[in-house]
């Protein structure tokens, strides 16, 4: 099979302690991600999109179905799903250089040859000059840029990223977005990309799938044919673009978003 | 501020400075305390055997370093403390961490725990005496049972603070158990177990005092304690003074250094809020 990853009938049911009852998070996703494809999963707030992310990167368990990556079953985390966070989750006592190459020296890599390999790929996300210093130096971007640089230079099989954009201000958003797709295009990167903003979504991706509100089921799976390399400058009045996130908006606001399930205190 | 306010602003500004060179900042809280007491002493309020001036306690100070004893009595406290601090911390710090780290080893220790650390250090005393004599060996486990409680408390609440986030990162690079603890548990637990290490030596120093009054028949607190007997006031504050010279000593050549070059510099924690 020449999907890279295979999630087959992915379910997930959580007990919520607040409402005292069963949650359905997720439920049946079905979805194949083909090796250099860009995938994003976008879903109102609540729909499990994040939920699904865990269990791809091991990270939370499944109910029933499986994720094979690799044709390989995720049983827990592993180097091979590396993850980007929103909230950047860099260690704070490693320089960034520390940190990009860490994953290489868990592998037991020589330390000139993982320090090489970290420069590449601190250079390649505009972090040149800043290889000694700790995250609370950097701003929010160069944090995000480090992590993104910390996964890629593990070659993982697929990049996860859940909303990593989602912290920063609107206009270093756009700058890493573009910087995103000029990477993982030249790294050619497989990459399952969570996100609540639809744009963003578009602007990345080869296909998008949209959940619906919870529990989460599979709504929409459109393919994105927009030339690349993306450029928000060009691209945000393009017809095509526009005509893609109405398509998609519609279909998230057809579907609804979660039905509040907590019960009034009484 | 107004235009017409700057240059003084920048006169009283330069004088500062001027002082400041005059007075390195480290001096000149220690100054003014020293200031304050002799001032309070010339009023002459209060019987100079009941309150010694500067000028008297450095005299008894220079004395007692001369004979000898001060030096003596201080390194029979340090031995104390720092075996005792030893002890204590080598039992605590690794409980802490299996205790934090493994569910069934918490469920046993944490009620034991709970029990025993309500009891204060000094409580000991008794039994110390019963079982080890008068003497150091009853000062020093006196000082364990003080140490022992503070430092696993605060291991105990770093590994409760780790975010979880940091581990799941690290997992995704993929690291193991013992990575996810050399690499995230335990750098992300020491500004914790610098103010265990803190808070334990300053229990430690509680107990000292207090376990060679009752306890020992040598030591800075027996020092203290005999000098009162003798109204000698002024060697009762040259034992109290050289706790703290001890301790900011400890403080300034050991402790800070550490966490200058580790927590402050990773940015986790900070000398003050200048801003708010």
């Amino acid at each position: 099979m020449s999907d890279l990853l295979v999630a087959r009938n992915v379910s997930k049911t959580y007990f919520d302690t607040v409402a005292n009852d069963d949650v359905v998070a997720l439920k049946g996703i079905s979805l194949s991600v083909a090796a250099h494809e860009f995938v994003s999963v976008i879903g109102p707030s609540g729909c499990g999109k994040s939920t699904f992310l865990r269990i791809v990167a091991g990270l939370d368990a499944p109910t029933a179905g499986d994720v094979l990556v690799t044709g390989r079953k995720v049983t827990g985390p592993g180097a091979d799903r590396g993850m980007v966070f929103q909230e950047y989750a860099l260690l704070p006592w490693k320089t960034t250089e520390a940190n990009v190459e860490f994953g290489l020296r868990l592998k037991g890599m020589p330390k000139a040859q993982r320090a090489a390999i970290a420069q590449r790929f601190i250079d390649l996300v505009g972090l040149k000059g800043f290889e000694k210093k700790y995250p609370h130096q950097l701003s929010g971007g160069m944090r995000q840029r480090a992590a993104v640089a910390r996964v890629l230079a593990n070659n993982p099989a697929i990049l996860l990223m859940d909303e990593p954009f989602a912290a920063v201000d609107a206009m270093t958003r756009q700058r890493l977005q573009e910087e995103l797709t000029a990477i993982t295009a030249s790294e050619r990167t497989t990459v399952l990309f969570i996100t609540h903003a639809i744009d963003e979504a578009v602007f990345l991706s080869d296909r998008v799938v949209a959940l619906s509100g919870r529990p989460g089921r599979i709504v929409a799976d459109i393919r994105i044919d927009l030339p690349r390399p993306r450029q928000w400058e060009s691209l945000a009045g393009d017809g095509r673009f526009i005509r893609y996130r109405d398509e998609l908006t519609q279909c998230i606001h057809e579907n609804g978003a979660t039905r509040e399930t907590r019960k009034e205190p009484t | 501020m107004s235009v017409a306010d700057a240059p003084a602003a920048a006169t009283s500004g330069r004088r500062r400075a001027r002082l400041a060179r005059f007075w390195p900042a480290e001096v000149l809280p220690f100054a003014v305390g020293i200031l304050v007491w002799q001032v309070l002493s010339w009023l002459d309020i209060w019987p100079r055997v009941l309150f010694p001036s500067p000028l008297e306690v450095a005299q008894a100070f220079a004395a007692d370093v001369a004979s000898g004893v001060l030096l003596v009595n201080l390194w029979v406290s340090l031995k104390s403390l720092l075996l005792g601090f030893a002890l204590g911390a080598a039992i605590a710090i690794p409980l802490g961490y299996l205790m934090g780290l493994n569910r069934a080893s918490r469920d046993f220790f944490d009620p034991l725990v709970n029990l025993l650390q309500a009891i204060p250090g000094l409580a000991w005393i008794p039994f110390a005496i019963l079982w080890f004599g008068l003497g150091q060996g009853a000062v020093t486990f006196i000082i364990v049972m003080s140490v022992f409680f503070p430092v696993l408390h605060n291991v105990l609440t770093g590994i409760r603070m780790v975010q979880p986030v940091l581990i799941e990162a690290v997992q995704t690079l993929g690291a193991g158990r013992a990575a996810v603890i050399g690499h995230v548990i335990f750098p992300a637990t020491l500004p914790n177990l610098m103010t265990g290490v803190r808070l334990g030596i300053a229990f430690g120093f509680r107990s000292l005092v207090g376990g060679e009054m009752i306890a020992s028949t040598d030591g800075l607190g027996y020092a203290i304690f005999n000098a009162q007997q003798y109204f000698q006031s002024a060697r009762i504050a040259v034992g109290m003074l050289t706790i703290g010279i001890t301790w900011l000593a400890m403080d300034r050549l050991i402790l800070r250094p550490i966490e200058q070059r580790t927590t402050m510099r990773w940015g986790l924690v900070r000398e003050g809020i200048e801003t708010a």
